[in-house]
């Protein structure tokens, strides 16, 4: 068991006339293996959550075991936070306005040089990183993360956290802000790292498109509670409740049930665009006695099976460096900051 | 008169220096009053810069910015442009400065030296068009993203601008929140009249748009309908951008060999496939 979660609450501006409750009582175990996708509305308690995992909210009440390394509400004994966070990567929303140093190279070394690490192996784990999120090492470490596109610095900052070589990650609206191709980039890159990097992955977002495309299990907040943690396959059995959460459910889902509800008998076992695309297929050939075939037929926007990450065009040259990129160039365009 | 007319322009980084880069590269526009247009295009592909174009927070390097007639470039105009052109950036949370909405709302016609009683009036009209005036006494830095944005339109609102320009507004919004600028938006275009161009990455909020404009490097690869842009599947994904989630459900159809046209809307989709099955 990778994190037991037992009893966890937690209640902002606790003793004031603006207490508000964030998580209440919360049991959760997150197993080695697990792709977990979180969803819920705003508000309803993920991120605070996934502070708890990372040590950065100390619980109120309950406790929490991860890897061996036990938060509880108690002053004493100390944790060791810096080994926690060594162990649970966890990636933000917009990471790229994290990214600070003046080379790339100096940005992804950050992590590891906190934790002590002699400069040789420092070294490697960085080019490591690199390479693992599809950039280009040679060509991108010494140039300043600024030069890059929006996805490459957002590769670059994940980079950064898996240069610690955590044994999860979490990471918080991934995708967000990217435009398609930058969006299919970074989805790849997960699968990717779950493949070869970081077994256990926790993903939050607000598109379940997205989340069913590589979860294998979805846990749902709503109201600072757990209201559903299921199978991914599971879940969307109850649309209709997700639905009164104000929580999207699946476009293939959605049409599913349309067609079911116009009479067409539509199997129930339908989540994805291949599934239902496959469920197309199987009733039309039945009406109409053809024998067409869904087999081949992919939904990948854009080929990355070749090199899912760094796309011909992104590497950077001698030509086009600093990359013609206005949302590099103009400083005004970061509204975050 | 056009409420925008884009000449020409070109912009560019380090203009007479070697390393200079065009981000708008020779593009000509004309947007007339009371259109909807959203703008998309991969990162980095001079949308905002576009935008920031027309309401003269950037200048062209070369050519020329039309706001009803006004050039950005003319130093005793742009008071005049700005009021026209309202803008609403990305992120809810740095649109706020007051702690108190009608103080928020009320901080553009101030400085623009409105009298009182009118500065009052605008602050109910522009937070009623939003569906935010129940919150006149609250405070924004307690409430949702979808809330909060529509505070920024607000804001914007009072100033009376003819143009709304929603610079990736909804990118960093849950999908409630989302619909909720958007419905906003188009009910401003609708009843106001007001000019909207919806900067966006979600293709599916293009779909309720009269007006599409795809951009690629600086230049304008696509401008027509939505569902006319749409029917483009393979040339945009060459520009890193792709048809919405129906669209491309019929075209993996098509591909095993069942045509069901191709749909922009859910509902349409849903139909064709109740005909077929």
């Amino acid at each position: 068991m990778s994190i037991v979660i037992k009893n966890l609450s937690f209640t902002y501006s606790r003793n004031t006339p603006y207490e508000k409750k964030a998580l209440d009582n919360i049991n959760l175990e997150i197993n080695e293996g697990d792709f977990l996708g979180i969803i819920g509305h705003t508000g309803s308690g993920k991120s605070t959550f996934i502070q708890h995992i990372n040590g950065l909210i100390k619980p109120q009440e309950g406790e929490i075991e991860i890897f061996d390394i036990k938060l509880t509400p108690a002053k004493r004994p100390r944790v060791d936070l810096k080994a926690l966070r060594s162990q649970v990567g966890m990636v933000f929303q917009y990471p790229e306005y994290q990214l600070f140093a003046d080379t790339v190279e100096k940005d992804v070394a950050f992590g590891p040089k906190n934790l002590g690490l002699p400069a040789d192996e420092i070294k490697e784990r960085v080019k490591q990183a690199i390479e693992m999120v599809g950039l280009d090492y040679e060509a991108v470490k010494d140039r300043a993360p600024f030069e890059l596109s929006g996805g490459q610095k957002r590769r670059v900052a994940i980079a950064g956290i898996i240069a610690m070589r955590p044994k999860m990650l979490i990471l918080d609206e991934p995708t967000a802000g990217l435009d398609p191709y930058g969006k299919e980039q970074i989805l790849n890159l997960i699968v990717h790292l779950k493949k070869h990097c970081s077994p256990t992955i926790v993903v939050i977002s607000h598109d379940i498109d997205e989340i069913t495309r590589f979860a294998t299990r979805i846990v749902v907040f709503n109201d600072s509670k757990i209201v559903y943690d299921e199978p991914m396959r599971e879940l969307f059995k109850h649309s209709h409740m997700l639905n009164q959460m104000g929580l999207d459910i699946p476009r293939a889902v959605k049409i599913a049930n349309a067609l079911r509800y116009k009479g067409i008998d539509v199997s129930d076992d339908i989540v994805t665009a291949e599934d239902l695309l496959k469920e197309v297929v199987r009733l039309y050939n039945k009406k109409h006695n053809t024998e067409k075939k869904a087999d081949g037929v992919s939904f990948d926007l854009y080929d990355f099976s070749q090199k899912w990450a760094a796309a011909e065009d992104e590497k950077p040259t001698p030509e086009n460096a600093p990359a013609p990129d206005a949302d590099n160039i103009t400083p005004t365009d970061k509204q975050s900051e | 008169m056009s409420a925008i007319e884009v000449k020409r322009v070109t912009f560019s980084y380090n203009a007479n220096q070697p390393d200079r880069v065009d981000v708008i590269k020779d593009l000509s526009l004309s947007i007339e009053e009371g259109t909807f247009v959203a703008l998309v295009g991969h990162n980095g592909s001079g949308k905002s810069t576009l935008a920031k174009l027309l309401n003269g927070l950037l200048l062209p390097t070369k050519g020329e910015v039309r706001i009803f007639g006004n050039s950005t470039m003319d130093a005793s105009k742009i008071y005049e442009v700005r009021k026209n052109v309202g803008m609403v950036f990305q992120n809810p949370d740095n649109q706020m400065i007051a702690s108190i909405v009608e103080d928020d709302i009320a901080f553009g016609p101030e400085n623009l030296g409105v009298e009182r009683e009118e500065i009052i009036r605008r602050v109910d009209w522009a937070l009623t068009k939003v569906g935010m005036l129940a919150h006149k006494k609250g405070t924004p830095f307690k409430m949702s993203g979808g809330q909060k944005q529509r505070l920024a339109i607000a804001g914007v609102l009072a100033i009376m601008p003819r143009v709304l320009v929603l610079d990736e507004s909804t990118a960093m919004l849950d999908p409630q929140g989302r619909s909720e600028v958007l419905k906003v938006a188009h009910e401003l275009n609708k009843d106001e009249g007001i000019t909207v161009i919806h900067i966006t990455h979600y293709m599916e909020e293009a779909l309720g748009a009269d007006r599409l404009i795809v951009m690629n490097d600086g230049e304008i690869a696509f401008d027509d309908t939505p569902s006319n842009v749409f029917t483009h599947d393979e040339e945009l994904k060459k520009i890193k951008l792709a048809v919405p989630w129906d669209t491309q459900f019929a075209i993996a159809l098509k591909k095993a060999g069942i045509d069901v046209g191709l749909p922009v809307k859910e509902e349409d989709l849903i139909d064709s496939l109740c005909q077929l099955l």
